[in-house]
């Protein structure tokens, strides 16, 4: 039961893979202008790491180890463009595919989809494999939402699109809107999290 | 079982290769329809917005059908509708200097709605410009694009008061419209400059 | 002269990593000292180099709205574009395989310092990006190609050479406890993002 726990809780905080592993650093400065594009990003790479994770683990022990990264990227990518043309086909979906197609090439990218396939469900049975990937998005995603706060909050004054700061005849701040200002706040919350946790200091 | 031989590597890879194909390419045939419909409705329904009929969000409510019944009754005559992909064919006819066919829709509330394509920061972008009889001045326009980054080139599309910048603005006699860039997307508007530009000087030539 | 202002272009102006902030993962983690800097970086040059012109060729022949036609008029209608994500993809992995299969045989040093950032060029959003924006850009011919493959590379090699340049002088900083390593990395790459700005006003 420890374990589980462990596999759980470890991405969110102790190992977070943007934090701590630096891992999805790309797709951290893209989509963190507005909460909404953080959020949904968020969720979708939760969902890709968990199937991939899982789906890769099943055949962990069918791969030929020289051709592991195709195999890897195959899967991923095939997944990501399934569900992409699947979306798009019904008329109920095609306005919710047309926002995510812009992530797609991002979601299928992402080193964290990649990295945790590497590092962990190669080697571990399919339940821990889908709930390591499913924790790692998570933890992924609470960076997102973090930076995003920041930067929509400052940028534009607004939150979800709604004004906070705005309606306080707040201008808004051009240089938080471009993406190396996502780079010093995230060196900010890495500073943060290091001074709480002092194990994690170099 | 040796995973690691040499026979086992190519028939593996092999295998694998020929069934995602196979998996997308059925999927690719038998979604195709389906997807087209929607890409067309939602080209047209684009074309509606920037000739002044209706909102996206309406539209988006409406479904497919009522766009294209809005369509039929108010264009003049059953001009073809050009997909983001055929624009893009006929952007590369232009820069080459090549035979062109530019969509040109003619509304009954006497709009004339042309189209614009070219590359944004990250990919394309492109859009659909309604101009009064005078055929200089712009009555409304609708922008959109594949990939551009969600609140700052995205504000093409998703930010209407950029869109509202348009309204009254006159293409001169160079063939070009000044508008103010959005701020932190130099590249988008930028890109989406250079699109009008070229595309209407390429319908005044024609 | 074109071929002069696309590389130059390439490198300074729409740089890999200050203008569209791609290829950053391994960028931060593989910046700490000069030497497996330079080594990553040339890889980066070496899998570019070979991609972006291969799928190019690919773009050019499969995969575009009538890239078949060379087989027959039978074929001009046939639409593969569906299929670039995945054939790009398989491409920049089959060549990073290759590349670190040489690097494990010929400099196993650099295979070990490397570690697990050598697979992960595969997924480098530089690499993709450089053959998606090829494919967007539309480049005549596949010299184009080439130099913009090169200078994409350099740009992105001079990038992180320059940041490994720092921080190895910043390692005798007295940078506060938990800014240490990788958090001051992120600023100062924030900083130099800022700087790189100065060239996007540049009309080659």
């Amino acid at each position: 039961m420890g374990k589980l726990r462990e596999t759980i809780l470890n991405p969110l905080f102790k190992n977070n893979p943007v934090t701590v592993l630096v891992l999805g650093i790309c797709s951290s400065l893209a989509v963190t202008v507005e909460m909404k594009g953080a959020l949904v990003m968020a969720l979708s790479v939760t969902v890709v790491t968990g199937l991939s994770s899982l789906i890769l683990s099943l055949i962990r022990k069918t791969i030929p180890n020289r051709v592991r990264i195709i195999v890897q990227l195959v899967v991923v990518a095939l997944l990501v463009i399934l569900v992409d043309q699947i979306l798009r086909s019904f008329e109920a979906t095609y306005a919710i595919d047309k926002q995510l197609s812009v992530y797609m090439g991002l979601i299928i990218t992402n080193c964290i989809v990649m990295g945790r396939i590497e590092a962990f469900a190669l080697g571990n049975k399919p339940l821990p494999a889908l709930i390591d990937g499913l924790a790692n998005g998570l933890g992924y995603g609470l960076i997102l939402l973090t930076v995003a706060f920041f930067r929509e909050l400052l940028g534009s004054g607004t939150l979800f699109g709604i004004p906070v700061l705005k309606a306080l005849g707040y201008p808004g701040n051009g240089l938080v809107i471009l993406p190396p200002m996502a780079l010093i706040i995230l060196g900010c919350i890495i500073w943060i999290q290091r001074s709480i946790d002092k194990e994690l200091q170099e | 079982m040796n995973t690691n031989g040499n026979t086992y590597t190519v028939v593996y890879t092999s295998l694998v290769c020929v069934l995602v194909a196979a998996v997308l390419a059925v999927a690719s045939q038998a979604l195709k329809p389906r997807q087209a419909a929607n890409e067309k409705a939602e080209t047209i329904s684009q074309i509606l917005v920037a000739a002044g009929y209706g909102e996206m969000e309406g539209w988006r409510k409406a479904g497919n059908a009522a766009v294209l019944q809005c369509f039929r009754d108010n264009v003049e005559g059953e001009p073809q509708v050009y997909t983001p992909s055929q624009l893009k064919a006929q952007n590369y006819n232009i820069k080459h200097g090549k035979q062109l066919s530019l969509p040109v829709y003619r509304f009954k509330n006497g709009v004339t709605v042309l189209a614009v394509y070219g590359a944004g920061l990250w990919g394309p972008v492109w859009g659909y410009i309604a101009l009064e009889p005078d055929m200089a001045t712009i009555a409304g326009a609708y922008f959109d694009h594949e990939s551009e980054t969600p609140g700052l080139g995205g504000k093409i599309k998703d930010d209407p008061s950029f869109r509202d910048s348009f309204k009254g603005k006159v293409i001169g006699g160079d063939n070009t419209v000044e508008f103010d860039a959005i701020s932190g997307a130099t590249m988008t508007s930028r890109g989406l400059k250079t699109a009008i530009d070229t595309w209407m000087k390429a319908y005044r030539e024609n | 002269m074109e071929y002069i202002s696309l590389f130059i272009k390439s490198i300074f102006v729409d740089n890999m990593i200050f203008a569209y902030f791609l290829g950053m993962c391994s960028y931060l983690a593989v910046s700490r000292n000069v030497k497996t800097a330079n080594g990553l970086g040339i890889a980066v040059v070496l899998v570019l180099a070979i991609t972006v012109p291969v799928n190019y060729l690919l773009n050019r022949f499969v995969l575009q709205p009538g890239a078949l036609s060379w087989l027959g008029p039978g074929f001009a209608s046939v639409d593969l574009s569906f299929l670039s994500y995945i054939l790009f993809i398989a491409v920049i992995a089959a060549m990073v395989q290759i590349v670190e299969m040489i690097v494990e045989k010929y400099l196993p040093s650099l295979y070990s310092s490397l570690g697990i950032f050598l697979p992960l060029i595969a997924v480098n959003c530089a690499i993709l990006g450089g053959s998606l924006f090829m494919q967007q850009r539309e480049f005549g011919n596949i010299l184009e190609a080439i130099v913009y493959a090169l200078g994409s590379g350099i740009g992105w090699y001079l990038a992180i050479v320059t940041l490994a340049a720092i921080r190895e002088k910043m390692a005798y900083s007295n940078v506060p406890a938990g800014l240490r390593g990788i958090g001051i990395t992120f600023i100062t790459v924030g900083l130099m993002g800022i700087a790189f700005m100065a060239f996007m006003g540049i009309a080659l």
